[in-house]
């Protein structure tokens, strides 16, 4: 154990590193585990005791195999076109003489902007049976179900799988790459020799967060999938409209499996990778070739018009009169007439908030009590701090109700509050969070930690003078993370909204499930304006304090 | 300001920042479910704020199906203090009945005898009626006779271009299939309903987006209700109303109180303007059928297509069979056509 501090205060700072270390791992158990419980108990409750009769009454019925077979054709294809395109995309920005790179990256992450069902709203209205692309050129064809899907799910994941490449295909050494021209290979075998053996792992990576990121939506199935059905949307289905819990709870066991598997297998993968940087490295310079960099610019150029091209059409209709009849321009999408007109939208912002303070401290403070104290406890904790990646959201929100909608437990006051929702939204991406701050806190030489203590400083004030202000741009960077999931998502909250606590992109999918596209269309674009500005905001705020260089998407 | 101060003020914000969704429910705040179409609701609560002010009302809003679902797995515990215009197929179910407190409100005599329970637990003051919402621009488009009745559905030039709701869900799809059930018997009922399958494209939760999809032409015929039929046609969209030559199904809107309301006062001010002038005038602009009198029907409604007398094409709708066999009738419908 690393000596903190002078001996006579030692027992006060174990008492003091036991708290913290309790402070982080409570939290986890009681907004992750008992949840996840919860789901396991009901699955196996029927009238008459516990038992297996539900799984029965799901697994063997022939829809199941159908919803099953469904999930896993849309999930697998959307997985391969991603993974392939977000790959020569990351390879265009990263490997190639492109022209506007900045501006080309900041397009592809333009879906991560907007509710996942965005881009199916805007698939119907340039591909569907009376779309855009129909109208003019007087085809007939429909984009309901099974392509619908898995276009809309391609775009909605493409930014995901994109950022994994491009960190991956960022760095390399550059005398392998000098080594394999003098010795005369080819641009290609370069290629299949040098770039692609060294990036398998992120492509393992990838593709495991975009399979995870596929089978749990249901937002993109409810809108274009017409009558194919998929686990999700059953899910949402049986839960929301039979209340049927049982049944929702069996098949949220059911998705729970595949994604732990991949995220267990992503960790396995991880744990083999090796530093492809060393000491000796040179960094990669790229040479200037006509031939390659026109095909990857048009590539790219391509890619991203598709994406500006599917959020610019659903953008487009949210101003327009009557869609698609008099595209004259109009404000009126805007006069929401749903449930407590555009309060949603304030009670999103509230929960980001929320979600982005209460997620900094709690993710900031487990990477701080993991990487600085080398305790017994370390390999538990960090652990349970990555279990959330392994649960899908919806099962989560799920797990929420069951464990928190019961008015004889302790914690029964949060149901109904924008804390519990907002509280949903930070474990669920708690490993995310945390993984970012962990990795930055890294970063932070620990001499200076071991400076401040021989110099007789508490480790309160090493944390408030030392840590703190090394880490707090990181920390701007994980409270943006927060804030921008918690207005898009979808997955989790869908559980836990009641009448005083309705948020924005619920109410996207309501007036989109009643058929009010132009409306639906007007207030996916007000999320997406609010977290442009949000965005804005904290990117000011860092350039004008002198850390441009920190990234504030991830 | 020195940073201390400053530090105490932002986590007392903080603070109170998080606590404040957290306090419950005041005196003058009620929970109110329906099944009231979203703008028809919106408007309805614009007309009762200007009433009764200080009345807060948090409303949820969810298809007549879901809502159900909804009631009963929340019955041990119920969040709501008033059920508004729901469905009177669902809301004679002795599960939800059990849930109801009965009630007078000051006006219920406006109601005919037969539009509310003998027990005075609901009454139902609105309604709603089937018809078809055709896109003419698509019809014309692909050469498509304009259908007159359900049986007109059955033509196979309609294959992949007829919505309908999943009743289920949607109390709309409920009461459509529930009419196609009781004018045909049963057994030829279903045997139509098989055939219809054929050429329905797809099955939508709510009672309202086959009409909004129809509306849009993503499909040339959306079985929906009457009033978005109208809505539509008056927003601009090239549609017409059809009304089923067969009879238009129809279903009557209810009102209840509920025992376990822990702000009855609040909830029975609330029921009491339901019944008020103001509202009825309301529900004259918003609804096909009104029980109460004290208005007229628009013009743009007879402009649409709406009969004077809409009793001459309504069917003669026996709600507690529906009632008493929607269970059996659903999952029927779930095994044979759910997709």
């Amino acid at each position: 154990m690393r000596s903190f501090g002078w001996p006579r205060s030692l027992h006060g700072e174990t008492l003091f590193k036991v708290l913290l270390a309790t402070v982080i791992a409570v939290p986890l158990v009681v907004f992750v585990l008992y949840p996840l419980i919860h789901i396991l108990g009901r699955s196996f409750q029927t009238p008459e005791g516990l038992g297996l009769a539900n799984y029965a009454a799901v697994l063997g019925t022939e829809r199941f195999l159908r919803l099953v077979y469904n999930s896993f054709a849309v999930t697998l294809t959307t997985t391969v076109v991603t993974v392939v395109l977000a790959y020569v995309f990351a390879y265009a920005v990263q490997r190639t003489c492109l022209p506007l790179k900045n501006l080309l990256r900041l397009i592809a992450l333009v879906p991560l902007f907007a509710p996942s069902l965005v881009q199916a709203q805007g698939l119907v209205l340039l591909l569907g049976r009376n779309g855009l692309v129909n109208r003019t050129l007087g085809t007939d064809f429909s984009i309901y179900g099974f392509w619908g899907i898995v276009i809309a799910s391609i775009l909605y994941v493409f930014p995901y799988a994109f950022l994994i490449f491009s960190a991956a295909l960022a760095t390399a050494d550059n005398r392998l790459y000098e080594s394999s021209r003098i010795l005369g290979a080819n641009r290609l075998r370069t290629f299949l020799t040098v770039t692609l053996p060294s990036s398998r792992f992120a492509l393992i990576a990838a593709s495991f967060v975009v399979f995870t990121l596929v089978i749990t939506d249901f937002g993109n199935p409810m809108v274009v999938g017409g009558d194919y059905s998929v686990l999700a949307t059953e899910v949402y289905n049986q839960v929301i409209g039979q209340a049927n819990f049982e049944l929702g709870t069996v098949i949220g066991m059911v998705l729970l499996l595949p994604v732990a598997l991949a995220v267990a297998g992503e960790k396995w993968v991880h744990q083999r990778e090796y530093a492809q940087i060393s000491a000796g490295s040179l960094p990669l310079q790229l040479r200037p070739d006509r031939l390659r960099d026109t095909v990857f610019t048009v590539y790219a150029l391509l890619i991203c018009a598709v994406i500006l091209m599917v959020v610019g059409v659903v953008i487009f209709a949210s101003f327009t009169h009557l869609w698609p009849y008099h595209m004259g321009f109009s404000l009126r999408h805007y006069a929401f007439d749903v449930q407590n007109g555009i309060q949603p939208l304030w009670n999103s912002v509230y929960i980001g908030l929320m979600a982005a303070g209460i997620g900094v401290a709690a993710t900031g403070l487990a990477a701080y009590v993991i990487e600085k104290f080398a305790t017994l406890v370390r390999a538990p904790l960090s652990f349970l701090c990555i279990v959330p990646a392994a649960v899908p959201g919806m099962v989560l929100g799920l797990g929420y109700v069951l464990a928190f909608n019961k008015p004889d437990t302790p914690l029964s006051f949060l149901y109904g509050s924008l804390l519990l929702i907002a509280l949903c939204n930070v474990y669920y991406y708690h490993a995310q969070g945390f993984l970012i701050a962990s990795t930055s806190m890294k970063q932070i030489s620990s001499s200076f930690d071991e400076a401040s203590a021989t110099l007789g400083a508490s480790l309160l004030r090493t944390m408030g003078k030392i840590t703190l202000p090394l880490m707090w741009p990181t920390l701007v960077g994980i409270a943006v993370f927060f804030f921008m999931r918690s207005m898009v998502t979808l997955s989790a909250v869908i559980f836990l909204i009641t009448p005083s606590t309705q948020v924005a992109a619920v109410s996207v999918l309501m007036l989109e499930d009643r058929g009010a596209v132009n409306q639906a269309a007007a207030f996916s674009v007000c999320i997406m304006a609010v977290v442009i500005i949000a965005l804005l905001m904290a990117r000011i705020i860092l350039n004008v304090l002198g850390f441009r260089h920190v990234t504030l998407i991830r | 300001m020195s940073i201390a101060l400053c530090r105490k003020i932002l986590l007392h914000l903080v603070v109170l920042a998080v606590l404040l969704p957290c306090v419950a429910a005041r005196a003058n705040e009620i929970t109110v479910y329906t099944s009231y179409e979203e703008d028809e609701a919106a408007a309805f609560l614009a007309a009762m704020q200007r009433d009764l002010p200080d009345l807060k009302v948090h409303l949820l809003r969810l298809s007549t199906g879901d809502l159900h679902a909804r009631m009963l797995a929340e019955a041990a515990n119920p969040r709501h203090d008033v059920i508004w215009g729901w469905a009177v197929t669902n809301m004679v179910d002795p599960r939800i009945l059990d849930m109801l407190e009965p009630y007078q409100p000051k006006g219920i005599d406006k109601v005919p005898a037969r539009f509310r329970a003998d027990d005075d637990r609901w009454f139902a003051t609105t309604g709603y009626m089937a018809a078809f919402c055709v896109n003419n621009e698509v019809l014309s488009r692909k050469n498509l006779p304009m259908p007159s009745s359900w049986e007109d559905l059955l033509n196979p030039a309609f294959k992949g271009e007829v919505v309908m709701p999943n009743p289920a869900s949607s109390g709309t799809g409920y009461l459509q299939i529930a009419s196609i059930l009781q004018m045909k018997g049963e057994e030829q009922g279903w045997e139509y309903l098989q055939q219809l399958d054929n050429n329905i494209a797809q099955y939508i939760k709510s009672g309202s987006r086959p009409c909004n999809s129809a509306s849009a032409g993503e499909f040339a015929v959306g079985a929906s209700f009457a009033l978005r039929a109208i809505k539509n046609i008056q927003e601009g969209y090239p549609i017409t109303m059809v009304i089923p030559a067969e009879g238009a199904g129809n279903e009557l809107e209810a009102t209840g109180l509920m025992k376990s309301s822990r702000n009855k006062e609040a909830a029975k001010r609330f029921i009491d303007w339901t019944l008020s002038d103001a509202a009825v005038k309301e529900y004259y602009i918003w609804k096909e059928i009104v029980t109460v009198s004290g208005g007229t029907m628009p013009e743009s409604f007879r402009q649409a297509g709406l009969p004077e007398d809409i009793g001459s094409v309504m069917v003669d709708m026996d709600f507690s069979w529906s009632a008493a066999n929607r269970d059996r009738i659903l999952q029927q419908w779930q095994q044979k056509l759910e997709r």
